[in-house]
């Protein structure tokens, strides 16, 4: 192994495990000001450092900081303590091990080596992602049971139930899925997705399997214990469920768990249902011949991106009341320069790229860097439509969830594989 | 070099897992060393690079099959005073001894005795979902198609079986 193996194959890891993380944090921030945003309020707007709050981040590192010292309390009725600190911990390491056969930019090419842009380049692809998430049940069940509590357990064995019957209309959906692209690997399917059908129409999932991807969000709710589909923790009636006697780092744990979960679930349905890092109608090969006039043309966004950003930031970070010394204003003067001196960075390094480096290992790379971008993009797209749902639907009763999974999902998803075959075997 | 390491790791968590099962009284431990077997089970089968079996054995039986048992367990809350007493259980397990230990000294003869081959690393198709699927569909056909219908009754039965109840 040389020491660019070494380095590629650290960075990857290193994407694998910390994008899950940071994204935590945004989507924690993203749900508050989305919740906010819904119901009409302000969201965090408190919490600051020397007056910074960063929109609304702030309050992040402050939760962190109080779920970090508080006292972990294993309640003394628990008779089971390795099964209740053990629960917590795979329901966090199952979210995150999902993400590593998830790619995020196409195969690099350095020179003669070909490196996969996936945390783990193992070709089961979609296959590890089921075997892993059938363990994050595990650590469900086992918290709801080793709390022995009545919330504890009805919320244990609701999630349970839910998660293996909805695992069953989301591997048929897969099923029809992996017939149109004929592999199981996630690269390739990424690669598939760079295709034209008709020469126009960018052969994205959404595109090919319509059906499919509504039984796949549906099932994937269900699967991160989302809302419509929370009702293992059922605030209204059960308290917080199988995580109601969990304090601490361990509640925290089970609560990074489901945002990881929901990051990584979403960044599934975009590789396999939105074009992953596919950018429309430019795949790898049209990106990494036109990379120049594609850095000129990033070089001319960025600065009218960032004015009407900066425009947008000055317009609503302000008191919305008359104020001495307005400190909001300082405020946004300080982020207005920290934005620019950002593209000011950005346009010199592709200035550089431009003057100095274009051409062969330089355009490879700055696609990866675009792909990865653009894959980010869509994953973090996704997660608002999750954030957008749980703040718009009300939660099914239990009843009504179970009816939906196996009456209607089950025979859609079984409708869809013949339909997609008869489609195949005919036409394909 | 790894690989063996890593093989006589797997190897020993495996053997482990089987004597927890049959040691821990609890039925959850039991369980839950059952997990750690098949887990270390798919990664001796990953060692053996068949990728679609690693796969098959994680999705199957430690996610489905045990996490199924697993949740019985918890459904019926079934706790150590809720089992059969067992009073005869050492004698139980030095019967069992005596007939089992024969066979594993004929097992331990046997693997001595194997002559010494030269081990081939694989290429990448090998065991990898197109190859067996490939296989399955043409060579083993007829009996991939029995196994399905076999299947297929087992779920008929249990669909007539759980049916059956609410009819007197």
């Amino acid at each position: 192994m040389s020491a660019l193996d070494i380095l590629l194959v650290i960075l990857r890891i290193a994407f694998g495990a910390f994008v899950p993380l940071s994204f935590v944090a945004v989507l924690v921030w993203m749900e508050r000001r989305g919740a906010a945003f819904f119901q009409d309020r302000a969201g965090p707007n408190r919490a600051n450092v020397l007056g910074f709050r960063a929109g609304g981040l702030i309050q992040n590192a402050a939760d962190g900081i109080k779920l970090a010292f508080k006292e972990d309390i294993v309640p003394g009725h628990v008779k089971h303590k390795f099964y209740f600190i053990l629960a917590p911990m795979l329901v966090f390491i199952t979210a995150l091990l999902c993400f590593a056969v998830i790619p995020f930019a196409d195969v690099l090419v350095l020179g003669d080596k070909h490196y996969i842009m996936q945390a783990v380049p193992m070709d089961i692809g979609i296959l590890w992602f089921l075997a892993v998430v059938g363990f994050g049940v595990y650590g469900i069940i086992l918290a709801g049971w080793s709390s022995h509590n009545k919330y504890g357990m009805l919320g244990g064995l609701r999630a349970a139930a839910q998660v293996i019957s909805y695992e069953i209309p989301m591997g048929l959906a897969l099923v029809s899925l992996l017939a149109v692209y004929g592999t199981v690997n996630l690269t390739e399917m990424a690669q598939f997705q760079g295709k034209l059908l008709f020469g126009f129409i960018p052969m994205w999932g959404v595109v090919l399997q319509p059906l499919g991807v509504i039984i796949f969000i549906v099932a994937a709710f269900a699967e991160t214990n989302r809302t419509p589909f929370d009702l293992a923790e059922g605030e209204s009636e059960i308290v917080a469920g199988f995580h109601v006697e969990y304090s601490a780092m361990k509640f925290a744990l089970f609560f990074m768990g489901e945002y990881v979960a929901m990051f990584v679930s979403s960044a599934l349905i975009v590789t396999l249902y939105f074009g992953s890092f596919q950018i429309p109608w430019l795949n790898t090969e049209t990106l990494v011949a036109n990379a120049r006039p594609l850095v000129i043309l990033i070089m001319i966004g960025l600065p009218v991106i960032g004015y009407f950003f900066g425009a947008w930031i000055k317009k609503n970070n302000r008191s919305h009341y008359y104020r001495e010394n307005d400190p909001r204003k300082k405020e946004t003067a300080v982020y207005i320069s920290l934005l620019w001196s950002l593209v000011a960075v950005t346009e010199i390094v592709l200035l550089a790229y431009l003057v100095f480096a274009h051409g062969g290992v330089a355009d490879r790379i700055l696609v990866a860097l675009l792909q990865i971008g653009t894959f980010l993009f869509k994953t973090f797209l996704m997660c608002f439509v999750y954030v957008w749902v749980r703040w718009t639907l009300p939660r099914f009763r239990y009843d009504q969830l179970q009816k939906i999974g196996w009456e209607k999902l089950l025979p859609l998803a079984l409708l869809n594989i013949f339909i997609t075959s008869a489609i195949i075997v005919s036409f394909g | 070099m790894l690989t063996t390491y890593l093989f006589f790791g797997l190897a020993l968590l495996a053997v482990l897992g089987a004597l927890g099962l049959i040691i821990f009284k609890h039925p959850m431990n039991g369980a839950m060393s059952f997990v750690v077997t098949l887990i270390s089970l798919a990664g001796l089968y990953a060692l053996l690079s068949a990728k679609l079996i690693f796969a098959i054995q994680l999705i199957v039986y430690a996610g489905a099959i045990m996490s199924l048992i697993v949740f019985i367990i918890m459904f019926l809350n079934i706790q150590e005073k809720d089992l059969p007493l067992d009073p005869n259980r050492w004698f139980y397990v030095a019967g069992g001894i005596i007939v089992v230990g024969p066979i594993a000294g004929l097992l331990i003869n046997i693997s001595r005795t194997l002559p010494a081959t030269e081990v081939t690393v694989f290429d990448d198709g090998f065991g990898s979902v197109k190859e067996v699927g490939q296989l399955l569909f043409t060579q083993w056909l007829l009996p991939f198609e029995i196994v399905s219908i076999l299947l297929l009754v087992a779920l008929v039965g249990a669909v007539v079986l759980a049916g059956k109840r609410g009819v007197n």
